[in-house]
């Protein structure tokens, strides 16, 4: 479970600051699959970074899981991070000349205890995210939307309760956008809880529960009656397609 | 332990970041190769150079005063036609000092001949106190003896060279009873010396040939001084003192008071030493500094790549601390790469500088002595560089933000 409360972030930059988070608040529950929206320049990537504490806010109050990050050293907070966050980015950010498999084993490295078939655990999330034929192939040699789904498998090899993704489909066509829309609905299923940034009302509206920044502040905060699914649209490209 | 293996797994992250960029890994050791290669050859032949010296001193003898005829610093053999140097000055020596005491007349270049052979070779005139004071005996025949010198006999004792020189035999024992003819006057071969090797010059003691002092003064040289004394102590702390004390005693007799020069010259195995090294250890010392400012542009362009690299590893330094690696994660991490690159280059210039000492020792005349010690030293070195150039970049690594090194 995610808390905020209050949270202010100020950068100072000479003798100008700018308050990008002017004190947000709200409660994420554990399952939740929530968008976090807003146009650029709203403070939705600053939020973003100290959700997945890799900043710490200016003031207010973090609670995941109870425990307040705020008070948390360099050391915990990255082995908070590894254990219970996973991250997707918009670049996918894998490591080149490095296969799919290592790429994906990478968050075990830096793992308190290192599986014995931490191998078959990568190979097994790479299955899951549909790549099992590519195991060995290296970024440069797979297409964007198979270099994401690569960056989920590196997400959930260490079985994170929460899935943070950036602009997930931000470089992707729409088909390869929607297979990720699909995964992350799949890993909601199996209640994982997601939390998704993106400026685009289409994606978002796949979350259950669409938060949207505006100045630093919540603008609203509203459930999604009825989610998209991606399967639907999927299926009309390939009909599309069938039909050319 | 698994705190341990977590280490190890970072650190084989860097080695795979090098694995993966191997013409960048070859530029950041190469300093290391060449001055680690560098080391082990200069070091070796530093080794040679000083063994070679220590063999040449233990030939003249660790326990030895030689008193030399004629003046100046250096250690060399007697100069021609120093004539002040005489048996009285022995005579009072003796009286003074405690030991074996061995007057001696050296004369270089002497005509030597058997049957057809001929050479020229360096003969010594000495009582039979030489085989004593030199620690040098015969594996044949009898050495000299005091009758010898008291009948001014013709005999002598060979050098082992000089049984083959003149006799075209190895055999050692089959020239015994034989005739040279020295200066054209024939000697009788009453034994053969020992094998001793080379002075401390480099001249070779083995073909020098021995005959007594008297017969050498009066009949070969027709002179009436000697040309060194040699001292053996029992005790090697006397030399210094002794050395003094035969000092002042021959001041005293050749009416000598300083700042005047001497007309003699003293030493021991210890200025020797000093003499024979010369100039190669103050060379070698200078080559093995040149080793290291090799090893420390080595450094400097390791440190300068690794923060390169760093600049360039940006992005995946940001995405490894979004996975889980703390600031020091990233720091050993580049930190195992540094100390990984010089250990390398290590092993390799320790490879190379012992391929080209065992090669140089084979085939050359480069004296040369392959130990352990510059091998432990280039590790030593090894690790202080990879350390000491490798900390600053790994510093910059591991303080990069991870917000900003993911822009």
């Amino acid at each position: 479970m995610i808390e905020l409360d209050n949270i202010t972030k100020t950068y100072t930059k000479g003798a100008v600051t700018t308050q990008v988070l002017k004190g947000i608040s709200f409660r994420i529950e554990a399952g939740e699959y929530t968008a976090i929206m807003g146009t650029s320049g709203t403070g939705k990537s600053t939020l973003m970074n100290i959700l997945g504490c890799l900043d710490k806010p200016t003031a207010g109050h973090y609670r995941l899981d109870g425990i307040d990050m705020v008070n948390l050293d360099d050391k915990a907070l990255s082995q908070l991070r590894n254990r219970k966050i996973g991250f997707v980015f918009q670049q996918f950010h894998l490591l080149d000349r490095t296969t799919a498999l290592r790429n994906v084993m990478l968050p075990l490295i830096y793992a308190d205890r290192y599986p014995n078939d931490a191998e078959d655990l990568a190979k097994k999330a790479l299955e899951a995210v549909g790549l099992s034929d590519r195991i060995m192939h290296r970024p440069g040699e797979l297409s964007g939307g198979q270099q994401q789904r690569v960056a989920i498998a590196r997400a959930l090899i260490t079985d994170p309760e929460i899935i943070l993704a950036d602009e997930p489909t931000g470089n992707l066509d729409e088909r390869s956008g929607l297979e990720i829309m699909a995964i992350f609905k799949r890993l909601h299923r199996s209640h994982k809880t997601i939390i998704m940034v993106t400026h685009d009302q289409k994606v978002a509206e796949h979350a259950d529960r669409i938060i949207v920044l505006k100045d630093g502040l919540i603008a609203f905060d509203r459930k999604v009656a009825t989610p998209h699914k991606p399967e639907n649209r999927l299926q009309e490209l390939a009909d599309k397609e069938g039909r050319k | 332990m698994s705190c341990i293996a977590r280490c190890m797994r970072i650190a084989g992250e860097g080695v795979r970041a090098l694995l993966a960029n191997k013409l960048r890994t070859f530029f950041m050791m190469a300093g290391t190769i060449a001055g680690i290669a560098a080391l082990i050859i200069i070091m070796s032949i530093g080794k040679g150079v000083e063994k070679k010296v220590m063999k040449r001193v233990s030939g003249f003898g660790t326990d030895v005063i030689m008193v030399t005829a004629g003046g100046g610093k250096g250690f060399s053999p007697p100069q021609e036609g120093i004539t002040t140097l005489r048996m009285e000055d022995a005579e009072a020596i003796r009286a003074q000092v405690q030991g074996v005491i061995a007057p001696f007349a050296v004369k270089r270049d002497v005509a030597v001949k058997s049957g057809s052979s001929q050479t020229q070779t360096t003969v010594v005139a000495g009582e039979p106190s030489f085989h004593e004071a030199w620690g040098w005996y015969t594996i044949e025949g009898d050495p000299l003896a005091a009758e010898d010198v008291a009948t001014l006999a013709r005999v002598c004792v060979l050098g082992k060279n000089l049984v083959k020189d003149l006799f075209g035999t190895e055999n050692a024992s089959s020239v015994i009873g034989e005739y040279v003819q020295i200066n054209n006057i024939r000697f009788k071969v009453k034994g053969v010396l020992e094998s001793r090797g080379q002075t401390p010059m480099g001249d070779d003691f083995d073909s020098r040939l021995l005959i007594p002092l008297s017969t050498g003064l009066r009949r070969t040289f027709n002179q009436d001084y000697i040309t060194n004394i040699r001292i053996k102590v029992k005790d090697t702390g006397q030399l210094v003192p002794m050395g003094n004390q035969i000092r002042e005693l021959l001041h005293e007799r050749h009416h000598i008071t300083p700042p005047q020069e001497d007309d003699f010259a003293i030493f021991s195995a210890a200025e020797i030493a000093k003499m024979a090294r010369g100039v190669s250890r103050t060379l070698t010392i200078l080559l093995i500094a040149l080793a290291g400012l090799s090893l420390l542009v080595g450094g400097v362009v390791l440190m300068n790549i690794l923060l390169i690299s760093v600049g360039e590893r940006t992005k995946e330094i940001g995405l490894r601390r979004a996975v889980g690696a703390g600031r020091r994660d990233i720091l050993w991490q580049f930190l195992a790469e540094s100390l990984a690159v010089t250990f390398l280059g290590m092993l390799l210039g320790s490879s190379f500088g012992l391929g080209v000492c065992l090669i140089l020792g084979k085939f050359t005349k480069v004296p040369m002595v392959v130990s352990w010690e510059p091998f432990a030293l280039a590790i030593a070195f090894a690790c202080l560089v990879g350390l000491f150039f490798g900390v600053q970049p790994a510093r910059r690594a591991s303080r990069l933000h991870p917000v900003e090194a993911l822009r």
